[in-house]
């Protein structure tokens, strides 16, 4: 395959790695901060339109190779959208079904999408209650179908599987040393699985011990998809708090308005999570004198344009006949 | 389970994997969301849908007598058995089956301790997705024993009168008002706050991070010595529906042994819309 000219003979070979990275954007209006230049990794330029691309890559070869996918069976995984859309469409393009259990909140958009993706459906209605102790719905209905029907189901288990890990040590890491030229100083992400953070940074961390890794995580009762704040961690045994200087909590309404800002005025149609780790960068940018921060962008803001009309209600559009919900 | 008052009420996951297939010990998962229960159980359990079997399709109420002799008979469950009760989100479901098999007087009934979720996370524990086969019975229950359950009139003299213990046991925010019901939640009242005088206990109090019940110590510290549950008084559990409160109500009468304690099924969802009640935030 040839990166350059970018003609591919399958969907596979366009996975990201260190010859065919995601793009990194530098952020020119919206950080003031001129010392601190701020590049953003669009991981929305993966096939599948999002970082979730890179885990699920790796977690389906690594099935693959132990023969775990063979004799129809399939895949079972509890995902809020993004892992289930790159696991579905690539499991397809594969061969292989995916059985996506998707709690309630995840956007209708996005549920659309895992259909369209390949994936079936099954949607829990997660969190009925605040319930410190409980076990994640999803995860536990997608853990029950690959317990009980072990022929049909195996589960990758984004949240357990060090593959995910890897799948970042081994490309968004690397990625970042190279397109940075080793200048990169911090490292900005968001929580969900904890992959990301975990495997960037022991990449990066492996080529200079010094460099800085900031989680942004939304206040606690947030409705940002995909993302996780601290108490609601367990369910990841990715996390290592070794490798995370600081968690930077913010507001989760910045996280649509700053995305907004990033659409307006960068060019840069980022999602709700982006805005959310912009927001945590430039609290960084304006406290240390110098710096060379690399964000991961995680998605874009196409599969969220319902959730940014609920929290920016003048998105409506004036001659819509929708209802806005309040 | 020692140190309960009556530790009989529950069994641990390795006793029902040890008398799986027993004769005389039923097993029934009671979900909400029965979709867990289709996906995989434990070898031989019924499922019951909280919302479908468990209460009057028609009126707001538990279901019948005569509708619960039916449930049971096609459970094929007999008076005699040994019902093992489990089910989703921290048992609250199982909870309120087994105030509901109390109820109508079903002699041993128990709780799997933690729940479907301990079980799952187990890895000697198996689930499967087939149904088992039923032999139905001719199940006969008692009359509703109604000193287990409280119903309006009970929860305003009770609001009165300081002789008895009011617990809430749902969030503090569903407690304090900022919320009537958790988010997404379709059951709820016209106004948020909670009855006055009551105690706010949110049921999570009462469980380990396992899922299961924490120790007799631990509970009498939380409940009788930190918020001041008066062990001599009557006590009425409350939530929102009336299922966290069942989960609450086996701490107290069967954990802790209070006397006298009732499960106010009608919980906020009919207190919080009734007109002219007091209500406090």
């Amino acid at each position: 395959m040839d990166h350059q000219k970018r003609v591919y003979e399958n969907v596979f070979e366009m996975m990201p790695s260190e010859e065919n990275p995601t793009p990194l954007v530098r952020i020119n209006k919206l950080n003031p901060h001129a010392e601190f230049p701020l590049y953003a990794k669009l991981e929305w330029m993966n096939p599948f339109g999002s970082v979730k691309d890179r885990a699920a890559w790796f977690l389906l070869r690594d099935l693959e190779e132990q023969g775990l996918l063979a004799d129809g069976r399939g895949l079972v995984e509890p995902t809020s959208g993004n892992t289930g859309i790159s696991l579905a469409g690539l499991a397809r393009a594969r061969g292989h079904r995916l059985l996506a259990i998707v709690p309630n909140k995840v956007p209708y958009e996005k549920k659309v999408l895992l259909k369209i993706a390949g994936a079936d459906l099954e949607i829990v209605s997660d969190e009925l209650c605040p319930a410190p102790g409980l076990g994640d719905g999803s995860i536990n209905l997608a853990k029950t179908y690959a317990k009980a029907q072990s022929h049909k189901y195996v589960m990758p288990n984004q949240y357990e599987n060090t593959h995910n890990v890897e799948a970042h040590v081994k490309t968004t890491g690397p990625e970042i040393w190279k397109q940075t030229e080793g200048r990169v100083t911090h490292l900005i992400t968001s929580l969900g699985t904890c992959g990301t953070v975990t495997g960037t940074a022991k990449f990066l961390r492996s080529k200079n011990p010094d460099i800085k890794v900031i989680a942004v995580q939304p206040t606690e009762g947030h409705d940002v998809p995909g993302l996780r704040n601290v108490s609601q961690l367990e369910v990841s045994k990715l996390f290592n708090p070794e490798l995370v200087d600081e968690i930077l909590e913010v507001d989760f309404n910045l996280a649509y308005t700053r995305a907004l800002e990033l659409c307006q005025n960068e060019g840069l149609l980022a999602g709700p999570s982006s805005g959310l780790i912009l927001e945590g960068a430039l609290r960084i940018a304006a406290r240390d004198p110098r710096g060379y921060g690399v964000m991961i962008f995680p998605d874009n803001i196409f599969k969220y344009t319902s959730n940014m009309v609920k929290h920016i209600p003048e998105l409506q559009p004036q001659d819509s006949n929708r209802r806005t919900e309040r | 389970m020692a140190n309960y008052v009556h530790p009989e009420i529950l069994v641990d996951t390795d006793w029902v994997k040890q008398n799986l297939g027993k004769s005389g010990i039923k097993l029934v998962e009671v979900d909400v969301d029965t979709k867990a229960y289709d996906a995989g159980h434990i070898p031989g359990a019924v499922g019951f849908n909280w919302q479908s079997q468990l209460q009057d399709q028609v009126r707001r109420d538990i279901i019948s007598k005569s509708e619960f002799e039916h449930l049971m008979s096609e459970a094929g469950i007999s008076p005699s058995d040994t019902v093992i009760l489990y089910g989703d989100n921290n048992n609250w479901f199982a909870s309120y089956a087994l105030w509901l098999f109390k109820l109508y007087g079903h002699k041993d009934v128990r709780l799997m301790n933690g729940g479907r979720v301990k079980w799952l996370n187990e890895q000697d524990k198996e689930l499967t997705p087939e149904k088992p086969k039923i032999t139905p019975t001719q199940y006969r229950a008692s009359e509703p024993d109604l000193s287990l359950r409280a119903l309006l009139p009970d929860v305003l003299q009770a609001q009165k009168d300081s002789g008895v213990n009011l617990v809430d046991v749902r969030s503090n925010d569903e407690f304090t008002g900022k919320v009537i019901a958790p988010p997404g939640m379709t059951e709820t009242a016209q106004r948020g706050g909670h009855i006055p005088g009551a105690k706010s206990v949110p049921w999570s109090t009462a469980v380990a991070p396992d899922g299961t019940f924490k120790s007799a110590d631990e509970l009498t510290k939380i409940y009788l010595e930190d918020k001041g549950v008066d062990p001599k008084k009557n006590t009425i559990a409350y939530c929102r529906i009336g299922e966290r409160s069942s989960h609450t109500w086996v701490v107290l009468k069967y954990l802790l042994g209070l006397n006298n304690v009732k499960n106010y099924d009608g919980s906020w969802t009919e207190y919080g819309s009734v007109v002219g009640v007091p209500i406090e935030k």
